[in-house]
């Protein structure tokens, strides 16, 4: 499977991502991102989502303002990326879902 | 890659070929052919650990793997399997395969091959009938002109349990044969335009899903309303992220997504 993260930012419009494991959290976001120092929020984002069994399908999209934010969940595993409107939506969470799949596997 | 053992499956059935390499206690892969189909089956010391068979694993890839009276076989030493979903010893296997082999000779004195078609009988005589879901989702596939194979496809079933039902089916007088000339006038012949991307799309799909490629490139993109000679990458990538979760199988549809995803990004 070759769906990795430089092929993730490698789609244009994609800002960063972030990956949050059980209580680990990365963040790959430009400096001067809104989100960039945002842990707290974002931590409270994963517990939130990957609380909810009920929640049909893997893919969560959250549209904030002028930004995109589509969360890939796996297990305890959450994946997600911040883009601008322009993105290829579609692009996207196929390479999303091929990259959760690859983190569920490590 | 060494291939060590090789032959006809006319000659040779799937069975016995197991207990030859059981008794060998062999490890590797044996790699089996039957027309378009393919199947392989691991083994680690003699001891069968894994197979597939299209969408299907483990025992249920053997069950479909063992009716196979034509078609070739070779065994690759030292290709050992990268997942286990067969947990019992080889007798256990083999009695297995027996048993089903004595089913399928029942279901095919009444269903000739997995490529006949049937179509609902419309005068049932039971007033009451219970059906379980499985049967439910086999009849609600049957439209008396697509075969039992194509709708062990679409709906990601094995053909020996789709054979299985089918025939439970008729035993209920659910079904009745479909005439040659409905089956004839009605089926349709899919031609779909042969630019690169429709080709790849084609040939990543067929592999996830066989020969109803086609057939669910056209019916996804009628849905969403894509031309399919478009020269938009956003509804190119619909379109196959869509028909990526009408893909049964996950390892499949992430195959399928992979290969297309790589295709995508050269355009982007």
């Amino acid at each position: 499977m070759k769906g990795t993260i430089k092929d993730l930012l490698q789609i244009p419009g994609v800002q960063g991502y972030v990956v949050a494991q059980g209580k680990n959290i990365q963040i790959k976001l430009p400096a001067k991102h809104r989100f960039a120092s945002a842990k707290d929020r974002l931590m409270h984002l994963y517990h939130d989502l990957s609380k909810d069994d009920k929640r049909p399908g893997n893919t969560v999209e959250i549209l904030l303002d002028d930004t995109l934010m589509t969360a890939f969940l796996s297990g305890n595993t959450m994946l997600l990326v911040l883009s601008s409107l322009r993105v290829n939506q579609a692009l996207l969470r196929m390479t999303g879902k091929l990259i959760i799949a690859n983190l569920g596997k490590e | 890659m060494k291939q060590e053992i090789s032959g006809d499956l006319a000659n040779t059935r799937c069975p016995e070929i197991i207990k030859i390499l059981s008794l060998g206690k062999r490890t590797g892969r044996l790699y089996l052919t039957n027309g378009a189909e393919t199947g392989n089956i691991y083994f680690s010391e003699g001891e069968v650990v894994h197979a597939q068979c299209a969408t299907l694993t483990g025992i249920k890839a053997i069950h479909e793997i063992a009716v196979w009276t034509s078609g070739e076989y070779r065994f690759f030493v030292d290709e050992p399997a990268d997942m286990q979903t067969i947990i019992m010893a080889v007798d256990e296997v083999l009695s297995e395969i027996t048993g089903h082999l004595r089913q399928m000779d029942k279901i095919t004195s009444l269903i000739p091959s997995s490529a006949a078609v049937y179509a609902l009988e419309p005068d049932i005589r039971e007033k009451e009938i219970q059906l379980k879901s499985i049967q439910w989702k086999v009849l609600a596939a049957i439209d008396g002109k697509t075969t039992i194979a194509d709708i062990a496809q679409a709906i990601g079933f094995g053909v020996s349990d789709a054979m299985k039902i089918v025939y439970t089916l008729l035993r209920m007088g659910l079904l009745r044969d479909a005439a040659p000339h409905e089956i004839h006038n009605e089926r349709r012949s899919i031609h779909l335009p042969e630019t690169e991307f429709i080709i790849s799309l084609k040939e990543s799909l067929t592999r996830a899903v066989g020969p109803i490629a086609p057939y669910l490139i056209v019916e996804t993109a009628g849905e969403l309303g894509t031309d399919l000679l478009t020269d938009s990458t956003d509804q190119k990538a619909y379109l196959i992220e869509t028909i990526s979760g009408k893909i049964p199988n996950e390892k499949m549809s992430l195959k399928f997504l992979d290969d297309m995803t790589d295709w995508l990004k050269a355009e982007v």
